[in-house]
């Protein structure tokens, strides 16, 4: 009965697809012992596979997959036989309809229409086109970002020790120095007999230590402490005298000393 | 900051440096070279602060704070940090009397004014922790009782820098905790020499029907060359050292850098700074001064600041090393960038 149903609908909307464009009849119940698809031929339109079988009460369930190598309809009943070799017969028919795309009788695929590339000039043009962005991209990020790490060089470029030491010895003299001013004039200071005297590659303690015992470093320092530190500061701080060596320091001189 | 009470501090200034050098000249009967320590230790007991002393074992450590206790007057209590040490056995504890059926609190080695506490770092953190903070409270509660600790009150810690194995290192909340972290050298060669000549005369002490060898601890002399009034004296002489605005300026200006530096990831704290101008206070004293000068800064930034920086896994991998990086940051005070 149901067999009756399902062919009965198969009949009225047969499934269809293109030539060599696979179709799938699923869960289909067919009567008699199990079924699989006859040997190929090389001249069959048709060419089926048994995907899954299952039982279905006293029948059988399939999933059944083709796909036609010609247009027309077929039936799918007339390219099964049972397992068991029991001759075929009770079975409702299984219409395909395979149809062509092709118009009839033509079997080369259509040929290919020539078209206009969208892009200007074709294709090696446009290669030429983006080579020469490509480089000028380049050449862009190149300077522009040397520029601006020139720029940034110069603007984050620490200041020389005599570039420090001029303005604060010039405020000191004119007595307005700040008080953070004056610790930047006292450790520059330190920093200037450091290079003078070569001693870069002493700890800071023993490099303190020595500057305040050589005759002329540590008496000009020994002063400048006096006059920063002390809680009665001599009055008669001479700080024209004492700052004199550093008005005009000399970097070159410093620096030749210091690589000495 | 900058208190000039010279005429009050003039005679007191007179006192603390013959104080000062009677302490260090009775330190020095026993304890060969180590002048760097024993300034530290110095510094420690004048202004308050205590003290880390990192050194493999056999540098005089506890024979050197065994003869400063002895010089000043102090009572001293030495405790072996070991990993089973509870924070009662430091601390104290109630103990119940049987006579009389109460609790009874019965005080433990932490009452004391110079505490030694050797190996720190090989008790656990609850123990570290009770000690530390009773270093910064300076009292401790027994039961429901809180008794303050003497004063002075210092804590001389010690750490051997190898053998890290069953050890809980300090994390570097607690060393804040230390005003001074000092890493012990070996002795020059004519120090060693010297100890060991004096090491060599030491003879053999009778006891009982038999006889001992001596050691240094058995030829300290008893009798303190300081009171503990005279201590007092000297902590009020260093409360009256003159810190200038300068000063306080270079303090500032090293601490933030520490803060700054590309290579250190957790820079000192401003316990640091505080500690900087406490112990500079207690340097310039020691060495005649009534005023502090960046040569004090210089020489305590190591000891005060090196633990308090924690420097990045980045900077480690490529060997900087702390005391590198303080060396830049001292090079660099005063100007206007981290490596100018």
């Amino acid at each position: 009965m149901i067999a009756l149903l399902l062919a009965l609908l198969l009949q009225t909307a047969p499934p269809q697809t293109n030539i060599g464009v696979p179709g799938r009849i699923m869960q289909l119940v067919l009567p008699g012992t199990e079924l699989e698809p006859l040997p190929l031929d090389v001249n069959s339109p048709i060419v089926l596979r048994v995907l899954a079988t299952w039982p279905h009460g006293t029948e059988l369930r399939y999933d059944l997959e083709y796909y036609g190598l010609e247009a027309g309809s077929f039936d799918l009943a007339k390219y099964l036989k049972h397992k068991d070799g029991t001759p075929v017969e009770g079975l409702p028919p299984i219409p395909v309809e395979v149809s062509s795309l092709l118009p009839e009788g033509q079997v080369q695929p259509n040929a290919l229409e020539p078209t206009a590339l969208p892009r200007l000039g074709g294709y090696q043009k446009t290669l030429i086109g983006l080579g020469i962005a490509w480089v000028l991209g380049l050449a862009a990020i190149l300077l522009v970002g040397r520029r601006r790490s020139h720029v940034e060089r110069d603007r984050v470029r620490p200041r020389t020790l005599a570039e420090e030491l001029r303005p604060l010895v010039q405020a000191a003299l004119e007595g307005r120095l700040a008080r953070s001013d004056r610790a930047r004039l006292e450790l520059r200071l330190v920093e200037y007999w450091r290079r003078k005297l070569a001693l870069q590659d002493k700890p800071a303690q023993e490099m303190i230590m020595q500057l305040r015992a050589h005759p002329e470093a540590g008496a000009l320092l020994r002063s400048l402490e006096e006059w920063l530190h002390r809680p009665d500061p001599p009055q008669d701080v001479d700080l024209a005298r004492l700052l004199a060596p550093y008005e005009k320091v000399d970097m070159a001189e410093l620096e030749s000393a210091a690589r000495a | 900051m900058s208190q000039s009470a010279l005429p009050v501090a003039k005679q007191t200034f007179a006192d603390t440096e013959k104080f000062i050098r009677d302490v260090r000249e009775r330190v020095a009967t026993v304890v060969v070279g180590q002048d760097v320590v024993v300034e530290r230790l110095l510094i420690a007991l004048f202004s308050g602060g205590h003290l880390l002393l990192q050194g493999v074992p056999g540098l005089a450590k506890t024979l050197l704070v065994s003869v400063l206790s002895k010089s000043v007057d102090l009572d001293f209590a030495r405790i072996q940090f070991t990993i089973d040490l509870l924070p009662s056995d430091i601390l104290g504890s109630e103990v119940l009397d049987q006579r009389t059926n109460e609790f009874r609190v019965r005080k433990g080695p932490i009452f004391t004014n110079l505490l030694l506490a050797d190996e720190i770092n090989r008790a656990a953190p609850k123990v570290q922790g009770a000690l530390l903070e009773a270093m910064q409270e300076r009292k401790v509660t027994i039961g429901n009782e809180t008794f303050r600790l003497p004063a002075p009150f210092l804590v001389i810690a010690t750490q051997n820098p190898v053998e890290q194995a069953g050890t809980f290192e300090l994390p570097e909340a607690q060393l804040d905790r230390f005003m001074l972290v000092h890493r012990l050298e070996y002795p020059s060669i004519e120090d060693e020499r010297e100890i060991l000549s004096r090491n060599a005369a030491l003879g053999i002490q009778r006891q009982d029907r038999g006889a001992i060898v001596q050691t240094e601890f058995d030829v300290l002399e008893k009798r303190p060359v300081g009171s503990s009034e005279e201590l007092v004296r000297a902590m009020e002489a260093v409360h009256h050292v003159h810190v200038s605005e300068t000063f306080v300026e270079h303090v500032v200006d090293l601490v933030d850098r520490s803060r700054h530096h590309p290579a250190v990831e957790l820079g000192c704290s401003p316990r640091a700074g505080i500690s900087l101008i406490k112990a500079s206070r207690a340097r310039a004293l020691m060495h005649g001064r009534h005023y502090a000068i960046p040569e004090d800064l210089f020489a305590l930034a190591e000891d005060v600041m090196l633990h308090r920086m924690r420097l990045k896994y980045e900077a480690i991998a490529e060997g900087v090393t702390g005391r590198a990086v303080l060396q830049e940051l001292l090079r660099s005070l005063g100007g206007s960038g981290a490596g100018a």
